[in-house]
């Protein structure tokens, strides 16, 4: 059956999502424009790759769903050995080896993990019966596949996506009935093996850490993005400084203002009510994917929204954690306001799945 | 199928407690939001206005100071100053080593600066009064350091800096962190509060690299108001010209009225480095000298005035008609008293003489026997009259008040008795009597102006308009007479006898009491601390006196031979150019 624009943006129970994220994207776009202080080349590209991005959600929802289930262990593959092609002959960003230089775009392959592993997550327990569901061994495979990428990120390093990418696969097999006890019991051993995994990390990371745990060690040196952005944010007030009035910001207080520490940028500028304005919208549009999760009729899908409100949930907290002092500083960007292509891409295609899944329950293929 | 159906409602129930752990986490969220945006707001917003804002102070030009004749003695230069914001210790190095390049900084220099960063003082001075070269390099290069400008500030300069050293005297910072000037001692320091102005500032928005972005606020500076003095820089410079040959002295030119016309104490030290802070060298040269440069010696020493004090026993003596004008006693160069002979200082006596002659050739013997006569309380009296034992209250810090003896005053120090040979000694000047070069000059002018109200002062506007006093004019004339006598056939007959008249008397205070076979020694014999100090206090021309002046000379010699020529030169200097116009 043939699909087109008209039949998705007419379903009712759509509109909500469009709504939240037409004023997620507003809120991009003021978030840029703020952050470069105008009408800035950078912003039209950041408002250039929001159209592509559209395009790619609008693709992605008329695909049928039953291709990504298809394609779910595939796209893992790729994604996997993009992840050791990164390894192997990446470019070195920042300190840490992410990217892939493609001449024309450098592409962050654990940006696609994120979505192959969903995916990959998805089509694995949609395909176990509900007798093998409760048992444990055949909860095992979810583990490994989620780890393999895991570890070769943390070598890269990138301590944010690893702890990103195991939230979502430790909640998918929570949701898909992981047994209670040994689901506990892992939880603990993990927590218990915290202390030995502090000696790999690196200098940098353990400076992050500590200084959460104490924001004044050092004022100037480490701490110093952190304590700027809380002098931001609380500095904003219940209504902020006004647009184009933020002095942390535009003074150039405040690091990555346009990527990682976006929602400060934004947060001192609009306040109190900003900030919750933004939380509240992100608190949709999560809810909005476990509730397309629970009414979807597919397996498959179930699992995907789910996994892809993870992804999300994490995303946003760990992101706002961090900029209000609360989580350690791990590089994640905030979803469809920071500045950078991928992560962009990453949240338009899963926009677009949550569609897919949407329509497969209205029309049968 | 039940089974299934529970493992079903697992699923649900663990979705639900997913969710409710997500409303959770995001209500801590908020929680925490609103810590930061609405319960410690204010702490943060300080914070950022910290961050942001940069107070810098702008100072006002300090009041000039001008002589009676016009010319500047204080004025402010305007100087480029190099200074350093507080940064961390890597900035630091990189600026240093930058402004090395164009500036001589040595290895003690950067470590003051070093550690002054390290006590976190927000304005370092990198270097002060940049030479036209260095300012040139500096400014062209300055993009290249991280808070580091130039500030153009004015400072002090002083155009004669020896001559007036001890009446201006300088000034300094107020405090290592702010450069405003302040003054330390004389007019200066006296008059700070008309001088100093008013302190502005400047409120800059600043960005995280430390560049200015926009004036937030700007308050005025009020620049301070301009003094002049009734000295005369001509004559001040010609005074210790003459005086800077004699080591240490001290002279004092006043007119009838009570305006100072030169206040010059030598030897004098450079103002203009003293308040841009000395060279160690210069201030160990300072502290240590036996001659002692930053002591004044017109109003902050005392010295015993010697003969110079008998103008007053005998107008006491006088007063109280113990003495009349002809009444003659008999010297015989030395008084007996309780078994102990006091010298005069001509040891062959001067024979039977009256008050006049005994003034004029300072006869101390004639003196020895009125003193007695009067007794410490009257001498006392008198001599506070004519301004002795306290301040004169002219217009100058750390004025000293002197000393006057008397019974009380010896039973608290000592817990003694008053003997009446120290009576004897304090009626010539001597013993405890303590008195300053003003308060001699002073006590002249009272005599010549008529005016026991008489006072000295600094400010050339300042009117004297206390009310006129005048003195027992019969005692009054006999003095007077017998001062211009002095000059005539009298001790100071060999240097100040002139055309339009002068008429004065010479001192000269023993520092110590005479070892056998010193008296009457030649002065130049004796070690010079151990010479006695050469006064002479004078007011010409005779028939309507206008000056006064009063010359000392530290241990100078005898003041008839010393310091009356000096004084002469003086009044030449002053009634001969007058004439002349």
């Amino acid at each position: 059956m043939k699909i087109n624009i008209k039949n998705i943006i007419f379903i009712n129970e759509s509109k909500i999502l469009f709504i939240l994220i037409a004023l997620l994207l507003i809120f991009s776009i003021l978030g840029q424009v703020i952050a470069f202080g105008g009408n800035d080349i950078s912003v039209q590209k950041h408002i250039a790759k929001i159209f592509f991005g559209i395009i790619v959600a609008y693709a992605v929802a008329i695909t049928n769903l039953k291709f990504w289930e298809n394609v779910s262990y595939i796209f893992y593959l790729i994604s996997f050995f993009c992840l050791l092609l990164v390894e192997i002959l990446g470019v070195i960003k920042l300190g840490a080896q992410r990217w892939i230089d493609l001449y024309i775009i450098t592409l962050q392959p654990s940006e696609f993990m994120k979505i192959a592993l969903i995916l990959a997550l998805s089509r694995y327990y949609s395909s176990l019966s509900i007798f093998e569901l409760k048992q444990l061994k055949f909860h095992l495979f979810p583990l490994f596949i989620t780890f393999l990428p895991v570890l070769l990120i943390l070598k890269q390093p990138d301590l944010g996506t690893a702890v990103l990418l195991m939230g979502i696969g430790v909640g998918m097999s929570f949701l898909a009935g992981f047994p209670f006890k040994p689901f506990c019991y892992t939880v603990i051993a993990f927590f218990c093996l915290c202390p030995i995994g502090w000696r790999f990390l690196h200098d940098y990371q353990k400076n992050r850490i500590l200084d959460f745990l104490d924001p004044e060690r050092d004022p100037l040196g480490t701490g110093y993005h952190v304590l700027q952005s809380k002098i931001a944010i609380g500095s904003g007030h219940i209504f902020g400084k006004g647009i184009f009035h933020g002095t942390q910001g535009g003074l150039n207080f405040l690091p990555e203002k346009h990527t990682d520490f976006i929602f400060t940028t934004i947060s001192e500028e609009m306040g109190f009510v900003g900030s919750i304005l933004i939380i509240m919208i992100f608190i949709g549009i999560i809810f909005y994917f476990f509730h397309v999760g629970s009414e979807s009729k597919s397996k498959f899908a179930r699992h995907m929204c789910k996994g892809l409100a993870l992804l999300l949930f994490i995303h946003v907290f760990v992101n706002i954690g961090m900029v209000i002092g609360m989580l350690p500083v791990v590089g994640i960007p905030l979803p469809f306001l920071s500045y950078g292509g991928s992560s962009l891409l990453t949240f338009m295609f899963s926009i677009g799945l949550i569609l897919s899944a949407l329509l497969r329950n209205y029309y049968k293929y | 199928m039940l089974r299934d159906d529970n493992f079903h409602k697992e699923l649900i129930f663990r979705s639900k407690v997913v969710s409710i752990i997500i409303l959770l986490l995001c209500l801590i969220l908020i929680a925490n939001l609103y810590l930061l945006q609405i319960r410690y707001s204010k702490k943060y917003q300080l914070m950022s206005d910290k961050n942001r804002i940069k107070v810098l102070p702008l100072l006002p030009k300090r009041g000039r100071i001008f002589s009676a004749d016009g010319i500047i003695l204080a004025n402010n230069e305007y100087t480029h100053r190099l200074i350093m914001d507080y940064c961390s210790k890597k900035t630091f190095q990189k600026n240093i080593d930058e402004l090395k390049k164009y500036l001589y900084l040595s290895e003690t220099d950067i470590e003051n600066l070093e550690n002054q960063r390290r006590k976190r003082i927000a304005n370092i001075t990198v270097k002060d009064k940049l030479s036209r070269d260095e300012y040139v390099k500096v400014a062209m290069n300055l993009f290249k350091c991280n808070g580091v400008y130039i500030s153009n500030i004015y400072s002090r300069n002083y155009t004669m800096p020896y001559e007036f050293s001890h009446l201006l005297g300088y000034v300094s910072k107020q405090s290592k962190e702010i450069q405003f000037l302040t003054g330390r001692t004389g007019i200066e320091l006296l008059f700070n509060e008309e001088l100093k102005g008013k302190i502005g500032n400047i409120q800059h928005e600043i960005n995280s690299i430390g560049n200015k972005v926009r004036i937030i606020e700007k308050e005025e500076p009020v620049n301070g108001k301009d003094i002049v003095l009734s000295t005369h820089a001509e004559l001040q410079k010609y005074i210790y010209d003459l005086l800077a040959p004699y080591k240490v002295g001290a002279c004092c030119v006043l007119d009838i009225t009570g305006k100072v016309l030169a206040l010059v104490s030598v030897p004098g030290y450079n103002i203009n480095n003293m308040s841009n802070g000395p060279s160690p060298s210069e201030w160990k040269e300072w502290t240590t000298s036996i001659y002692k440069p930053l002591l004044d010696r017109y109003s902050s020493s005392t010295y015993p005035p010697g003969s110079v004090f008998k103008i007053i026993v005998a107008y006491a003596a006088l007063k109280e008609k113990l003495i009349s004008k002809e009444e003659k006693l008999l010297c015989l160069g030395g008084i007996k008293h309780d078994n102990h002979v006091f010298h005069c200082w001509n040891r062959n006596g001067h024979g039977w003489i009256n008050i006049t002659e005994a003034l004029s050739k300072s006869c101390d013997c004639f003196f020895f026997e009125l003193a007695k006569k009067l007794g410490i309380e009257r001498l006392n009296k008198y001599a506070k009259e004519f301004g002795f034992g306290k301040k004169t209250g002219i217009e100058l810090p750390n004025e000293k008040s002197g000393l006057i003896p008397s019974r009380e005053w010896k039973f608290l120090k000592y817990g003694t008795n008053w003997y009446a040979y120290e009576t004897m000694l304090a009626g010539i000047g001597q013993g405890s009597v303590l008195s300053t070069l003003i308060q001699t000059a002073t006590m002249l002018g009272k005599i010549y102006s008529d005016n026991i109200n008489y006072r000295p002062t600094i400010l050339n506007n300042n009117i004297n308009n206390n009310e006129v006093v005048h003195l027992n004019k019969y005692c009054l004339d006999i003095v007077k007479a017998s001062l211009k006598q002095v000059c005539w056939t009298g001790t100071a007959s060999g240097s100040c006898r002139t055309n339009y008249g002068i008429a004065g008397k010479t001192g000269s205070s023993q520092v110590r009491s005479l070892k056998s076979g010193e008296a009457g020694m030649n002065q130049k014999l004796l070690e010079w601390k151990h010479r006695d100090h050469a006064f002479f206090v004078g007011a010409a021309p005779l028939d309507s006196p206008q000056y006064i002046v009063a010359v000392l000379i530290e241990h100078g010699g005898g003041g008839a031979r010393v310091a009356a020529p000096i004084a002469r030169k003086i009044f030449d200097k002053l009634i001969l150019k007058n004439n002349e116009n």
